[in-house]
């Protein structure tokens, strides 16, 4: 009785076995014998049968042999047939004496014989089958919608690897890391792409190895894999690069050296690879050094860390921007998204654009205007109505959250942070918010100049700030929202803050402003963005060589965009920075000349005024000025750069509207102000483009043409003329 | 015996680019219709609402795995008996081992050929 259940088991796996036809186990055979065993050696271990559960183990563990194809099947069906008579033969045994006295050592000996030498020859095989894929697959758009999403998915990678250094415990991390590394492994193994696929399965299973807690999270296994997912999509990059025909010089990992640096890792021991090497798989990486040495000039000959990677190809990661934000973990499945190719969306929108044009025409046209046909102009009407949603509604397809952005930024402060030697953590606020898709690569680089200035000029040294009672650790804050048409982005960090004597003191001395003006605390900061300054005691690859923030000014001022900073000295500096949230729609000011209309961008206006006659002068060399508030500024007249005939030639009959340019202002005179609208750019074409002074143009509510006027083009204009 | 090449197989993988490889495979091998599924929720999502004859699963997704989706479709009693290939990467055969215990129909290793993948299909397809 004791022992029926177990012969039982026994019998219904002979029985399976008996169906099984042409010597092989296929897999759902095998899946019933697996639960079949493993029960039976449950039971064997309940009842201390050690010999019936050691047969019961070896036979599963030749069952896995089999289904593995790690040995034949003939011999494999064989082996077990042979182990089945063996179980019922212990089986009946226990049932009549109570004990089984008979071997099982041969039967064990023959199972390690069949698994030990079969499995050199199944490798073979595989390496066959391998060589099988690699011609038949060869399809360029397979290697395209490779590229596309093996760079989202290390985008993604780079992110979860950030979270994973502030909670080294998440194992939702250490998950959402290893997958997209197993992903890119798979398809680069049908792909051919043989360095892509190794680099890919190393870091999967250094990966592996800390999800099964074999390694800690620390940051050195951080960077480790920062490198490998860098030199990654470096190889991603440089396929591409070889898909367009432009390829750059041949791209060379060293495997070798990230392979040796993991071992280190594993054996917690320091690296034994140089710390040049350590710093960049990749190879260009000396050039920068090189430059950084130049660069030194007064520095003392202290060591220049070498430059990061990871930056150098965050900069390089512009070419190929986030097309589409890949849906997180948690909110799946709700949303269903399809990727559209950009170029479709933009011809969309121009020809919303188009659209709203044509319509406002009918709407203005003056058989329309004149006709009293109710249904005409209820029609028109709803016309109107309707393509001016159509319009907004494209406009927003093209957004994107500013998320992947700031992800990118907190990456850059990573490396940078490093690189100075400081401790700096990243807080992002309002990542979600949604700004152009086309907007998202202008801003990068002024994004990227503000944040390197934060983290070097801003954020102080750990000393510093325990002596200053702050905590030890930096911190910079990202965050984005909406304000009226505009995205501001706020990058605030609680640093030194910003000197206003040393900067009024340096520019005098750099001779960029006369010590006689009086300037308010807005004035003297933005003093930083002109060419040339720096206040930086010393030069660090980094920033402080007086380049940088003057990109961010002419990129900023490309997209018509403000910056306003706050500051105060050891609490920190917070950097505004308000763009409009597409380049398809400006907030323009309509003014007239004459019977001409222009458009003059909202952003640049800083004062309208009506002149008295006492506040013109006119001077000798220096042209002719307005007293604005006890500054001269110099008198443009539009009419006079247009060549038309205007309604008031005095400026004390007319309205003088002022001007923001790069670091200047001027007095435009218009003869009236005709309101403020939103309007749609409408490039020139290609002939009028390099044509200063205007920037586009636009079709105005009432259906004319009206000029958007560039402030900075007038001003040169005014320059050549006066 | 002839495989019915009209019958309805749903390729299961987060990896778009995958999918498309899987998809390609299939048409080299003469089967045409094909639906694809990001994961294994989205997968008993077309279970549900199209006719499937036979699942091919990637283990490693995201929101269900592979060996969740499968266990899934075991224990639905419309969807139990429906053959299920599941597709593995090299090196993680203790894996395969779990599937086949929760009644996979059969498993296939990455990289493979139209041909292996073939004659995957019709070895499950012909035990029916």
């Amino acid at each position: 009785m004791e022992y029926d259940s177990l012969i039982s088991l026994i019998d219904s796996i002979a029985s399976d076995f008996l169906f099984i036809d042409g010597k092989k186990i296929d897999v759902p055979a095998a899946g019933k014998f697996f639960n079949k065993l493993e029960a039976l050696i449950k039971e064997a271990d309940n009842r201390k049968i050690s010999q019936m559960k050691s047969v019961a183990a070896g036979l599963n563990s030749l069952l896995e042999k089999i289904v593995l194809n790690d040995i034949d099947d003939e011999a494999g069906f064989n082996a077990f047939e042979k182990g089945i008579i063996l179980m019922q033969k212990i089986g009946e045994s226990f049932k009549n004496t109570g004990g089984y006295e008979g071997d099982i050592e041969t039967f064990a000996e023959s199972i390690c014989a069949l698994t030990g030498e079969q499995r050199a020859e199944s490798k073979e095989q595989g390496v066959r089958q391998r060589a099988l894929a690699d011609n038949e697959i060869q399809d360029e758009s397979l290697l395209r919608d490779f590229i596309i999403e093996g760079l989202e998915y290390i985008d993604e990678i780079e992110v979860n690897l950030l979270d994973l250094e502030q909670e080294p415990e998440n194992l939702d991390c250490v998950n959402a890391i290893f997958r997209p590394f197993h992903s890119i492994k798979g398809v680069a193994g049908f792909l051919n792409l043989e360095t892509i696929r190794d680099l890919a399965h190393i870091l999967e299973n250094l990966l592996d190895r800390v999800r099964s807690k074999e390694i800690s999270v620390s940051s050195r296994l951080i960077d480790i894999i920062l490198d490998g997912t860098d030199a990654l999509k470096a190889l991603i990059i440089k396929l591409k690069e070889d898909l367009e025909g432009n390829s750059a010089e041949p791209l060379e990992i060293d495997l070798a050296a990230l392979r040796k640096r993991i071992e280190c890792v594993e054996q917690d021991v320091p690296d034994t690879v140089e710390v040049k090497k350590l710093g960049g798989i990749l190879v260009e990486d000396g050039a920068i050094t090189e430059e950084n040495l130049e660069q030194g000039l007064e520095v003392a000959q202290q060591s220049i860390p070498p430059k990061k990677n990871g930056e150098a190809l965050i900069s390089e990661g512009k070419v190929t921007p986030k097309q589409a934000l890949r849906k997180q973990t948690g909110q799946a499945a709700d949303t269903a998204v399809i990727r559209v190719n950009i170029k479709k969306l933009d011809d969309l929108i121009d020809m919303v654009g188009e659209l709203v044009i044509t319509q406002s025409m009918i709407r203005q046209n003056s058989f329309v205007l004149s006709n009293s046909d109710r249904r005409l102009s209820r029609d028109v009407s709803r016309l109107s109505s309707i393509t001016s949603e159509l319009q907004k509604t494209s406009t927003r397809l093209r957004m994107v959250p500013i998320k992947q952005t700031f992800q990118r930024m907190s990456r850059l402060v990573r490396d940078l942070s490093r690189d100075a030697g400081k401790q700096v953590a990243v807080v992002m606020e309002g990542e979600d918010t949604e700004i152009d898709r086309n907007m998202v690569e202008e801003i990068y680089n002024p994004l990227v100049h503000m944040v390197r200035n934060a983290v070097d000029h801003g954020i102080d040294s750990s000393e510093e700030r325990i002596k200053l009672g702050k905590p030890e650790k930096g911190m910079i804050r990202l965050k984005a929202f909406h304000r009226g048409g505009n995205i501001v982005i706020e990058i605030s960090d609680d640093g030194k803050g910003l000197d206003r004597d040393l900067i009024l003191k340096k520019a005098v001395e750099k001779k960029l402003i006369d010590s006689s003006q009086d300037l308010s605390d807005q004035d003297i900061y933005k003093l930083i963005f002109l060419p040339g300054f720096s206040t930086a005691a010393k030069v660090t690859d980094i920033s402080g060589r007086g380049v940088g923030m003057d990109v961010v000014k002419q990129a900023v001022e490309k997209l018509r965009c403000k910056i306003e900073i706050d500051s105060a000295i050891n609490k920190g500096s917070t950097f505004a920075l308000s763009f409009p949230l597409t380049m398809a729609i400006i907030d323009g000011m309509i003014v007239r000349v004459g019977s001409e209309r222009y458009i003059l961008p909202t952003t640049a206006i800083r004062q309208l005024l009506r002149p008295v006659e006492d506040s013109y002068n006119n001077i000798v060399g220096k042209g002719e000025t307005i007293n604005v508030m006890g500054n001269l500024l110099p008198l443009v007249r539009l009419y006079k750069i247009f060549g038309i005939e205007p309604e008031h030639k005095n400026p004390w009959g007319a309205i003088v509207v002022v001007v923001e340019g790069e670091n200047r202002s001027k007095c435009l005179l218009v003869d009236e102000i005709l309101g403020e609208e939103e309007v749609v750019i409408k490039s020139l074409g290609e002939s009028l483009k390099s044509a200063k002074g205007v920037s586009g143009g636009a079709i105005l509510g009432d259906g004319n043409v009206g000029l958007i006027l560039d402030p900075e083009g007038l001003f040169e204009l005014s320059e050549r003329l006066g | 015996m002839d495989i019915d090449k009209n019958m309805g197989i749903v390729v299961v993988d987060d990896f778009a680019t995958m999918r498309k490889v899987i998809k390609n495979l299939l048409k080299q091998a003469g089967y045409k219709n094909i639906t694809e599924a990001e994961d294994g929720v989205e997968a008993l999502k077309v279970l549900k609402s199209e006719k499937v004859d036979f699942i091919i699963s990637d283990w490693n997704m995201p929101n269900m795995n592979g060996l969740e989706f499968l266990k899934a479709v075991r224990a639905d009693s419309k969807l139990s008996g429906l053959p299920f290939l599941m597709v593995t990467a090299e090196g993680l055969k203790e894996n395969v081992v779990l599937a086949i215990k929760a009644g996979v129909s059969g498993y296939i290793v990455k990289p493979f050929t139209a041909a292996v993948l073939s004659e995957k299909i019709e070895q499950i397809a012909e035990k029916l």
